[in-house]
């Protein structure tokens, strides 16, 4: 027998006992050459454009979830960020390509296009200005189009006017759409440091560096190193540093393998691997719970940054070794809506904003899927934003917030999305003003790390 | 499909050049409508491989043991062509775990369909049969 009786086994027992699926394939499309003065034949240029490449895309990911039996959760596609092919148009032209982007992801069957982005880290153009003021009719008007918005970088500094004006589009957002628990802002993350090959939606887009077209994946399975650690039972923290990190090598590898055949199969090139534990709100799924059975009581206990900061460590360290484009992300995600061990952690009191914002200074992202009172002020948005966004400039990583100002909820509430976004328990924001702060404006400078010329 | 204005006049050149003594006002109008029809009827299309999957593939069955599992397992592939190059088996109790590595190069059938018969077995004899290719035991598990 060339694979020992228990590696065959191993394999199996991930694939249909922990979840271990590959979250998303996502196709890279530049949308660069679709730009006209009308904005029909624009529109017709995109829908083309998008059914020319992504018609065979769930087809040929299914083929390939036959062919090695993991399942692929997610088939979706990233787009050039429109504010930049489309800079000439105004907001009520972008809210009409949102339509025809959401109208072509209908036709070929996903459920997510993300990329309906902007770029504003160092200022605005005009159209930037336009689509970022379109984004709550955007998103309230359709149902697959998501959005995101980078609004600071270690290189450029924190655009402070941004911040401001995607605080009110969050909360213009959290109104248009709230009859569905404010769920317009589920499809709405803003950044600092945005990775440009990242294949997780909604805060997927298609680089301005990247080729005409690419397939990126993006690997999770936190099941399979829950059940690791817990089969590991009681080791020291380097021992278990190594149960990670051979857990996520072998489900890096698998990645790759089927990324790089659904890419084949399309006969466009492959991009790049994204190993990031990414929950869903299943059983087990969780990295709540990863981080409880690393030891802490529960999610929010003091220790909590450390295993967390650990866990991101090893999943990058594996990742790098399985791999040679590895991307994207690449860590442990703490959304808490889609992690059953963070929902419980928030209503059993036991895991607040700031210490969530504390482990995002060392898990891959942010702060994310996170409900707050429907009244808490624009500002105070704001200041949470800028609060991340100081993390991911001055330690020269991704932060990103997606934060839902649940209309008309507060503290005891909850909103329910269902599905993969899950349920999330409003969290409650310190009452304390950031108004005078946020209201100078501006930017703020760049760091020191930020010259390494 | 729409066209930009220079790309309509480049394709009457196009065709005024090509019929050459030929063309007439009429006689290119209709050329380049039809053409423009035709461009619009259907959203170009990308090459796609439409290549069998091949090679060997791993095959691994669970279940309470009971008589004719191996049986009916191997008859059905043999049935298709299919080429068993190593076998090994366990049984724990009651409970019966079988792998097998199968060649199906020379098989006239594909993954899929060897899939969808052991689907059937499995169905039958109410135990779990997983086939999966070998290319992926072989990335998870060997540098």
């Amino acid at each position: 027998m060339p694979y020992e009786f228990d590696e065959i086994l191993e394999t199996i027992k991930m694939t249909e006992i922990e979840h271990f699926d590959i979250r998303t394939v996502t196709m890279g499309i530049s949308l660069r050459d679709c730009a006209d003065r009308s904005l029909e034949v624009t529109k017709q240029k995109i829908y083309d454009k998008i059914l020319k490449y992504g018609k065979n895309h769930v087809k040929l990911a299914q083929e390939v979830e036959a062919k090695y039996g993991v399942s692929i959760a997610n088939k979706r596609i990233s787009i050039t960020p429109v504010s930049i092919p489309f800079d000439a148009f105004h907001l009520e032209e972008f809210v009409e390509i949102a339509k025809a982007l959401d109208k072509a992801a209908g036709e070929i069957g996903i459920d997510y296009i993300a990329g309906y982005s902007a770029l504003v880290q160092k200022g605005f153009t005009n159209g930037e200005r336009e689509l970022i003021k379109s984004i709550p009719f955007a998103l309230s008007e359709t149902k697959r189009v998501c959005a995101s918005v980078n609004v600071g970088t270690t290189k450029a500094g924190i655009n402070i006017d941004a911040i401001n004006m995607m605080a009110d589009v969050i909360k213009s957002t959290a109104e248009k759409t709230k009859d569905n628990d404010s769920i317009g802002c589920a499809k709405l993350v803003v950044f600092c440091n945005v990775p440009e090959d990242n294949p997780f939606v909604a805060g997927a887009f298609h680089g301005i560096s990247e080729p005409e077209i690419v397939l990126n994946v993006g690997i999770s399975g936190p099941g399979v190193v829950l059940d690791a650690i817990r089969e590991a039972g009681s080791v020291d923290m380097q021992q278990l540093a190594e149960v990670i990190k051979k857990t996520i090598f072998k489900i890096t590898r698998a990645g790759e393998l089927m990324g790089r055949e659904v890419a084949k199969k399309h006969g466009i090139p492959f991009g790049i691997v994204d190993i990031s534990l990414a929950p869903t709100p299943a059983p087990g799924d969780s990295i709540g719970d990863i981080l409880k059975a690393m030891g802490v009581e529960d999610v929010g206990a003091p220790g909590t940054t450390a295993a967390l900061a650990m866990l991101n460590d090893s999943v990058k360290k594996a990742g790098l070794m399985a791999s040679s484009s590895v991307g994207g992300m690449s860590g442990a995600f703490i959304p808490v809506s889609e992690d059953q061990g963070m929902i419980d952690a928030v209503e059993r009191g036991n895991l607040s904003l700031e210490k969530l914002e504390a482990m995002t200074a060392v898990c891959s992202v942010g702060l994310d899927m996170i409900a707050i009172p429907g009244d808490t002020p624009a500002t105070t948005i704001g200041g949470i934003i800028a609060d991340e966004c100081a993390i991911g400039m001055i330690n020269n990583k991704t932060t990103a917030v997606r934060i839902i100002p649940a209309y008309g909820k507060t503290i005891g509430d909850s909103v329910d999305y269902g599905g993969l976004l899950g349920k999330a328990p409003i969290l409650s924001v310190r009452n304390l003003s950031s108004e005078n702060f946020m209201m100078r404006g501006g930017k703020i400078p760049a760091p020191t790390v930020s010259l390494s010329n | 499909m729409k066209l930009k204005e220079d790309e309509l006049r480049r394709l009457t050149l196009m065709a005024i050049e090509e019929l050459g003594d030929k063309a007439s006002p009429e006689l290119v109008k209709n050329i380049v409508t039809s053409t423009v029809n035709k461009l619009s009827g259907e959203v170009e299309k990308l090459p796609v491989s439409e290549d069998k999957t091949s090679g060997r593939i791993i095959l691994t069955a669970f279940g309470l043991n009971a008589t004719g599992i191996v049986a009916s397992i191997t008859s059905a592939l043999s049935e298709y062509g299919c080429d068993i190059q190593d076998l090994t088996q366990k049984l724990m109790g009651d409970f019966f775990t079988m792998i097998m590595v199968v060649d199906i190069t020379d098989s006239d059938h594909d993954l899929r369909q060897v899939q969808e018969k052991m689907n059937e077995i499995s169905g039958k004899l109410g135990i779990k049969v997983f086939l999966q290719h070998e290319d992926l035991f072989r990335q998870m598990h060997r540098i």
